[in-house]
């Protein structure tokens, strides 16, 4: 790192996948390095599966006292491959920057998604958290696609904060972060070419006096609008072979999206099914099989 | 206009005028000095009397709370309460402004805990201060009476539709019986159109209230409740026009006693006001310069009137019956700040007393005028002096 500059990072994860641990393994690493270092989630109530932000910000040798929301980042990180297509993840990226990614599409395919003058990091974290890890939380293997593609901390001074954080499990998430920085694939995202891009609209919220007396809601029913199903990363699946037409998964579901189809045989509606599991979970002859995927 | 002056304590006077505004809920926590109201109007809905709902609860927080649902669906509520209960009540109360729910409360007005003393004095008043509510003092049965019809019409506007505070001294007020003109029913119909808020809880017409609001929100939601509450003073003028005309007594956000010609004004609020008359009328007749502003409208903080009713004078004395711990007394302190862009300001004194139940007679504000105008002389007058402690 350059002296005198500050690195902005913003960590584009869902509740539950640890983005705002990934953030303050980063900062511990960086203050072990001698840098200075701020670590925060986007603050606010946080629920499992919605599209959450956790920060950075590292300097060298300068104390940060900004606290405000990184909107300008250097670097971009997104733990969630559903993301990329949801919300503008690039959104303030600086030009020179770095976006990495956890995906299993290839870095050819995802750069023609983007246009701008940045580095394009892709990783299938994933793959790699399920083989060592035993379950999809990519936090600390993308910590190893970040080093290599930034620099911004060394691999080595992860190691005691790894340990503090995760005890045992520490070992594997050192193992899960190395095979990550070996097998990041980079090339550069150009403004040229075949561009998929796609536009995300601004939320229009109302003025001041434009809200109803007491601020009131009269639209009824609004919240169905709110596509809550693109919350998951993965979604049932049922095997009718299997299914016993019991409905035992639609008593269980929290969300009440598990409904009975005309041949008697139950579905989930994948706008609001949050990928939970708990009905796999509940089903009592296993037809319910968790897939990848929203 | 039919009217009867009878002889009724102020407490029970209020009870009448919830009772001439067919209100139809009523919820409360009874707690001294306030308990004669609510007793009163408890006593009447058991007798048939009055056609209520009255929900007795097992807190003042469960009472706003009562309030709150039953002013949702658009009933006309009404409860009462003093000191601890006020603060008590103080997380519900925020949310019914912002609500916008027109729920009217008669506060018998006491010192708060601690030490434990029930008796009166403004603090309770001053800590809901910044709550959304609109607040409104009085001085004796007969303002109490006429302020709680004028607050229903004032809070269930559709111009407001803010929940309104009565502040009534306790025990120097709330427990006296002095002679009050009541109004009959069909005066009070007349002058008092019925409840009907735009937005209420139906079933069959569903609006979601008191929804959330994250930092993208929030600032605009206080700002639409802080313009609210600041443009409810052309109604509340009206409604004090309106009820003039009907009784021939007329209200005014801030009110003078024998002031036009005065070099020094004290000004305080609420019943010690009438004993602060006296004092006006003895001293004038000894020919001094004195005279008295009593402040009506407390929130919205009337700050025309009050610049035009001080910025003659060359002296300000505030009386303020409540404390600020470590900061200035806050009437005087808003006060200051009204005054502050005048060009031509007077000086001002602030002193506090009354606290507790403390009395405060005619000749201790005749002491009183005397300290503040000694304070200003000797330029000590920034510093808030506490009338009648032992020293």
């Amino acid at each position: 790192m350059e002296k005198g500059t500050t690195i902005e990072i913003r960590w584009h994860g869902r509740g539950g996948q640890g983005a705002v641990t990934s953030a303050e393994l980063t900062a511990l690493a960086a203050m072990r390095e001698g840098k200075y270092a701020q670590a925060f989630p986007s603050f606010g109530p946080e629920r499992r599966g919605a599209p959450v932000l956790a920060f950075n910000r590292i300097s060298q040798d300068t104390p940060i006292r900004i606290r405000s929301g990184v909107v300008k980042p250097d670097i971009v990180i997104v733990l969630d491959p559903g993301l990329v297509t949801l919300i503008n993840v690039v959104d303030g990226l600086k030009p020179g920057g770095a976006l990495i990614v956890n995906s299993t599409r290839s870095v050819d395919d995802l750069k023609q998604e983007f246009s701008g003058d940045w580095k394009l990091a892709v990783v299938n974290a994933s793959a790699i958290a399920r083989e060592l890890l035993g379950v999809n939380i990519v936090n600390t293997t993308m910590l190893g696609a970040l080093i290599r593609a930034t620099g911004i901390i060394n691999m080595e001074s992860l190691t005691e904060p790894l340990a503090e954080k995760f005890g045992a499990r520490s070992k594997s998430n050192f193992e899960a972060c190395n095979r990550a920085f070996k097998e990041t694939a980079q090339d550069k995202i150009t403004t040229t070419g075949p561009k998929k891009q796609k536009s995300f609209q601004a939320e229009k919220l109302p003025r001041w006096n434009e809200l109803l007396v007491g601020c009131a809601v009269t639209d009824v029913g609004n919240t169905k609008r709110f596509c809550t199903g693109d919350w998951k990363s993965e979604h049932p699946e049922w095997n009718d072979a299997v299914c016993i037409q019991c409905g035992i998964c639609s008593i269980y579901c929290p969300e009440a999206c598990i409904s009975e189809q005309s041949d008697g045989y139950f579905r989930s509606n994948p706008f609001f099914c949050k990928g939970c599991g708990i009905c796999a979970q509940e089903c009592w002859t296993k037809a319910i099989k968790m897939v990848e995927g929203s | 206009m039919a009217s009867k002056r009878i002889g009724i304590e102020a407490s029970l006077a209020i009870a009448e005028a919830v009772k001439l505004a067919n209100t139809d809920v009523i919820a409360a926590y009874p707690i001294t000095p306030q308990t004669h109201i609510v007793e009163g109007l408890a006593e009447m809905v058991a007798n048939g009397d009055l056609d209520a709902e009255y929900i007795p609860v097992e807190s003042e927080h469960s009472a706003m709370s009562a309030c709150l649902g039953s002013s949702a669906v658009g009933a006309r509520t009404f409860t009462a309460t003093a000191g601890q209960g006020l603060i008590l009540m103080h997380e519900v109360l925020l949310v019914a402004a912002s609500m916008r729910l027109p729920i009217v409360m008669a506060v018998a007005n006491r010192a708060l805990s601690g030490p434990l003393n029930v008796w009166g004095d403004q603090s309770d008043a001053m800590v809901t201060r910044d709550g959304g509510w609109i607040q409104i003092f009085v001085e004796n049965g007969q303002q109490a009476f006429d302020q709680v019809i004028c607050g229903f019409y004032i809070a269930e506007h559709p111009d407001v539709l803010l929940p309104t505070m009565i502040n009534v001294d306790g025990f120097h007020v709330s427990h006296v019986i002095e002679s009050v003109e009541m109004l009959d029913r069909k005066t009070v119909d007349e002058f008092l159109p019925p409840y009907k808020h735009k937005y209420v809880l139906d079933p069959d017409n569903p609006v979601t209230l008191g929804c959330f609001a994250a930092p993208n929100m929030y600032t605009e939601t206080r700002k639409a409740l802080d313009t609210a509450v600041r443009e409810s003073k052309k109604v509340i003028l009206e409604a004090w026009k309106k009820y003039g005309d009907l009784t021939g007594r007329y209200y005014k956000p801030i009110e003078q006693y024998k002031a036009d010609k005065a070099d020094t004004l004290l000004v305080l609020a609420g019943g010690y006001s009438e004993n602060a008359m006296d004092t006006i009328d003895k001293m004038q007749s000894e020919g001094k310069k004195v005279g008295l502003v009593r402040v009506r409208l407390w929130r919205p903080f009337p700050h025309d009137e009050m610049v035009e009713a001080l910025s003659g004078a060359s002296n300000v004395i505030v009386f303020d019956r409540a404390i600020s711990l470590g900061g200035p007394a806050p009437i005087c302190s808003e006060i200051r700040d009204t005054l502050y862009s005048v060009e031509k300001r007077p000086r001002i004194a602030s002193i506090v007393g009354g606290l507790g139940g403390r009395d405060v007679s005619p000749a201790d504000f005749e002491k009183i005028f005397e300290i503040g105008l000694e304070r200003i002389k000797s330029r000590r007058a920034d510093e808030t002096y506490m009338y009648g402690v032992r020293e």
